[in-house]
C-alpha cells in the first residue's frame, strides 16, 4: 500500500481527498497545514493523522499532493523535489515567474517526479478534443476558443469561505482570473496548438471592480493558429460555464457545458410547492478529471513514466498568463519569449 | 393603399440580391424592374428566375424611372454603381461593405448628399428580432453598466470574387467585421475607438490567398471592450453557414443572443450530413421593407452611408493592426 499526504486543507484538498478515497492500493496518510485546525478538519473528513510539520509528512508519505494556495507552493514543492518525494502541485506552479524558474531548475537537477495538477488537460470532454484533433480529424490547426467562467468567488457556492473569498480577491496572492482561471483554457491551448508567440488582453483587472474580474484573450501561437479565452468571474450568481471549438483546416471540433445535459430535471413535488431544478453530467470514478489526473501521477512514478504536464509545462502556463495580465494593464501585445515579469 | 415602389438590382454578384429580391417580392405594391448584371449570363439567368427583364447596362435599367436602386455587386464597384444611380433614383441599397476604401466610402456618401438621393446600407443583422430583443434589453438599461461584448460572425469560406483581394479589398475580415460592428454602434450609439487583431491568411484553407481567420480586440468610447471573432472556420460538412453570436456581459449579469438559433436540424442521407434549416424570422426581409418604407414616407434612411463608413474603417484598422502588430486608434 503506497502513501500520500495532502499539503494545504483547503478546498482543492477536500476535491483531491475524495477522489484518492476511491483509489485502490492507495491510503491518504494525512495532512500538514500551517493552521493545524484546517488540517485537523480534514483528517476528521478523510482520515489519516494531521502532520506537525511540512517535513514530518515528508518522512513518512511516497508521494506528496501540494493543495496550498499559489502564493505558497514554492516551499513545499522544493522541499519534496529535495527530499525526493514525488510531488503533485495544484495550479498555477507558482504566483510568480522566478519561483517557477526556481522549481524548473531544481527539478532537473533533483530528477525527483513533479506533476502540475492542470486537470482540464483531465477532463474527459477536453482530452477527446484533443485525441480529435490529433487523429487529424479537423486537418491543421486554425482557430481555438475556449471558456471558462463563473460569478465571483466568494459570491456563494464554491470558494464562499471568509479566507477563500480573501485569496482569491486579492490579486497579490491568487492573480486575479487570468492566473487562477484561465491559465486552465492556456495550458490546454497550448497542449493542443503548440507554443503561444504573443498574447493581446483585455479584461476588467485593473477596472476597479474587485472582486469581479473578466478577461477576453487574443493568442497567437508560433505556427501561425489564433486562439482566444474568455475567463470569467463576473458571471451572474449560478452560472458556470466551459466551452471548446477547435477550427483546423478540414473540420471543426465543438462542445459546451450549457449543452443539453445526460440528465435535467424540473420537479414539482406537490402542487403547493415551488418546483426545483438540476442538472448531472455523471461518469464512474475512474474516468473523473481530477481522480484521473492524479492517478496518472502515481502510475507515471510507478512505471517511470513521464508526467503528463511537466514542470516546465507549468512554467509556460504561468508565464503566458502573466504575460496576458501584462498585457492588459500596458494594453498592447506581449512577445511571451521576451516577456519577464518585473516584481 | 400603398404607393406602388419600382426597384432596379444592380448586380447579383453577391447572393444576398435572392434573398432582397425574393422579399420585395413578396411585399405588396413593390415592382421589381429588372437586373443589371456586368456578367451576362447570370443577370439572365436571375431575371428569368425573378421573372423580370435583363437590362446589359447600368445606364439602360436606370431609364426606367425606378424609384429604388439595390446594389449587390462586388464591393469596389459599389462606388461606380452608386455614381451611376446618384440623381437617377432616389434611394440606395447598398450592400456591406460601403466599400474598400474609405476614400470610396466618402465619395459615395458626398454624390448621394450633392444629388439628394437616401443611401442606405444593407445590415440586416439590425432586423433580426433576436438582436433587436438584445437592443431592446440593454435599452431597457437592465444589465447596468455593461463591461464587454464576446461576438463572432463565422462563416464558411464563401470562394468567388471574395476570395479575391481586388474585388473585395479583403477576406474574412472586411466580410464579417462590418455587421457586427455595425449592430454595436448602433446599440451604444459608440464608436470603436481602438481595435487589435490577429489575422490568418489562408490559415484555415492553405493556398487560399487572402485572410480567412480574423480575431478582433476592440474598445468602444463608452467604456465596453470586447472581441470578434471573423473567421471562414464552418467547414463544408458543418450544418450551416455560420453565426451572429453577441454575449453581453454587464454588471448585473449577461445576455446571450445567437441570431440564427431559430433552426430545426434536418439529418438527410441525401445530403450526407446534418443541416439547420432557419426558421426565424427573415432579417432580409425586414432590411427590405425598412428599405422600401423609406421611399414610400420619404423619411431619412435608417442606416447612413456613415454608419457603413465607420463599420468599415473598423475592419480596416484591423488589417493594419494585424501588419504593425500594435493596437490601432480610431
Amino acid at each position: 500500500m503506497k502513501r500520500i499526504g495532502i499539503v494545504g486543507a483547503g478546498s482543492i484538498a477536500r476535491t483531491h481527498a475524495d477522489r484518492i478515497k476511491k483509489m485502490p492500493g492507495i491510503e491518504l496518510a494525512g495532512y500538514y497545514d500551517i493552521f493545524p485546525e484546517a488540517a485537523q478538519r480534514a483528517v476528521e473528513q478523510y482520515g489519516g493523522k494531521v502532520y506537525p510539520s511540512l517535513d514530518a509528512l515528508l518522512d513518512d508519505v511516497n508521494y506528496v499532493d501540494i493543495c496550498t494556495t499559489a502564493n505558497a507552493h514554492k516551499e513545499p514543492v522544493l522541499a519534496a523535489l529535495e527530499a525526493g518525494v514525488p510531488a503533485c502541485v495544484e495550479k498555477p506552479l507558482a504566483r510568480h515567474l522566478a519561483d517557477c524558474y526556481e522549481i524548473v531548475e531544481a527539478q532537473a537537477r533533483t530528477g525527483t517526479p513533479l506533476f502540475v495538477a492542470q486537470v482540464v488537460r483531465y477532463f474527459p470532454q477536453f482530452a477527446a478534443a484533443k485525441a480529435a484533433l490529433d487523429r487529424g480529424d479537423i486537418g491543421a490547426p486554425g482557430v481555438i476558443r475556449t471558456v471558462r467562467g463563473g460569478s465571483a468567488p466568494g459570491g456563494g457556492g464554491w470558494g464562499s469561505a471568509s479566507s477563500a473569498r480573501s485569496y482569491y480577491n486579492d490579486f497579490d496572492k491568487s492573480g486575479g482570473v487570468i492566473l487562477d482561471v484561465s491559465i486552465h483554457d492556456i495550458d490546454y491551448q497550448r497542449w493542443c496548438f503548440g507554443e503561444v508567440e504573443r498574447v493581446f488582453a483585455r479584461g476588467l483587472r485593473f477596472a476597479g471592480k474587485n472582486p469581479k474580474d473578466h478577461a477576453l484573450i487574443s493568442l497567437r501561437f508560433e505556427n501561425g493558429a489564433i486562439g482566444h479565452i474568455e475567463g470569467s468571474w463576473a458571471y451572474p450568481p449560478g452560472l458556470w460555464r466551459t466551452r471548446i471549438e477547435m477550427a483546423g483546416t478540414a473540420g471543426l471540433i465543438e462542445w459546451d457545458s450549457l449543452d443539453q445535459q445526460p440528465v435535467e430535471w424540473r420537479i414539482q413535488p406537490d402542487a403547493d410547492s415551488q418546483p426545483s431544478s438540476g442538472t448531472a453530467s455523471p461518469l464512474i470514478d475512474a474516468d473523473d478529471p481530477y481522480y484521473r489526473e492524479l492517478a496518472h501521477f502515481m502510475d507515471s512514478v510507478e512505471n517511470d513514466k513521464p508526467q503528463g504536464v511537466t514542470a516546465y509545462d507549468g512554467l509556460m502556463a504561468v508565464k503566458i498568463s502573466l504575460a496576458a495580465i501584462e498585457s492588459e494593464r500596458r494594453g498592447e501585445a506581449v512577445r511571451v519569449r521576451d516577456y519577464e515579469e518585473k516584481l | 393603399m400603398t404607393t406602388n415602389v419600382k426597384l432596379g438590382f444592380f448586380s447579383f454578384a453577391h447572393m444576398h440580391a435572392v434573398s432582397y429580391a425574393r422579399s420585395a417580392q413578396n411585399m405588396p405594391g413593390v415592382e421589381i424592374a429588372g437586373i443589371y448584371d456586368a456578367n451576362p449570363a447570370k443577370g439572365e439567368e436571375w431575371a428569368e428566375k425573378l421573372q423580370t427583364r435583363f437590362f446589359a447596362s447600368a445606364d439602360e435599367l436606370l431609364a426606367e424611372n425606378l424609384d429604388g436602386a439595390i446594389i449587390c455587386a462586388e464591393n469596389v464597384h459599389h462606388r461606380p454603381l452608386v455614381e451611376a444611380c446618384a440623381g437617377r433614383v432616389g434611394a440606395i441599397l447598398c450592400e456591406k461593405p460601403i466599400a474598400t476604401t474609405i476614400a470610396d466610402a466618402q465619395a459615395m456618401i458626398d454624390i448621394c448628399a450633392k444629388t439628394n438621393t437616401k443611401l442606405q446600407i444593407a445590415f440586416p443583422v439590425r432586423y433580426s428580432p433576436p438582436i433587436r430583443h438584445l437592443k431592446d434589453q440593454l435599452d431597457a438599461g437592465s444589465l447596468g453598466e455593461i463591461y464587454s461584448a464576446k461576438c463572432t460572425n463565422h462563416g464558411s469560406m464563401p470562394g468567388g470574387w471574395f476570395i479575391d483581394q481586388k474585388l473585395a479589398g479583403g477576406g474574412a475580415v472586411i466580410d464579417h467585421t462590418v455587421h457586427v460592428i455595425d449592430v454595436l454602434r448602433w446599440f451604444w450609439g459608440a464608436e470603436v475607438t481602438e481595435v487589435y487583431a490577429e489575422i490568418g491568411d489562408s490559415l484555415l484553407h492553405p493556398d487560399l490567398g487572402i485572410d480567412d481567420a480574423g480575431l478582433l480586440s476592440f474598445q468602444l468610447s463608452n467604456g465596453v471592450y470586447g472581441t470578434l471573432d471573423t473567421s471562414w472556420s464552418r467547414p463544408k460538412s458543418y450544418p450551416t453557414w455560420g453565426d451572429v453570436k453577441i454575449e453581453v456581459l454587464g454588471a448585473n449579469g449577461l445576455i446571450r443572443t445567437d441570431a440564427f438559433a431559430q433552426h430545426i436540424a434536418v439529418s438527410s442521407d441525401a445530403a450526407g450530413k446534418t443541416q439547420w434549416p432557419g426558421w426565424g424570422s427573415n432579417a432580409d426581409a425586414g432590411l427590405v421593407a425598412d428599405f422600401v418604407g423609406m421611399i414610400r414616407e420619404d423619411r431619412e434612411p435608417s442606416i447612413t452611408g456613415y454608419d457603413g463608413l465607420k463599420a468599415l474603417e473598423v475592419a480596416l484598422a484591423a488589417y493594419e493592426s494585424a501588419r504593425t502588430g500594435k493596437p490601432v486608434q480610431i
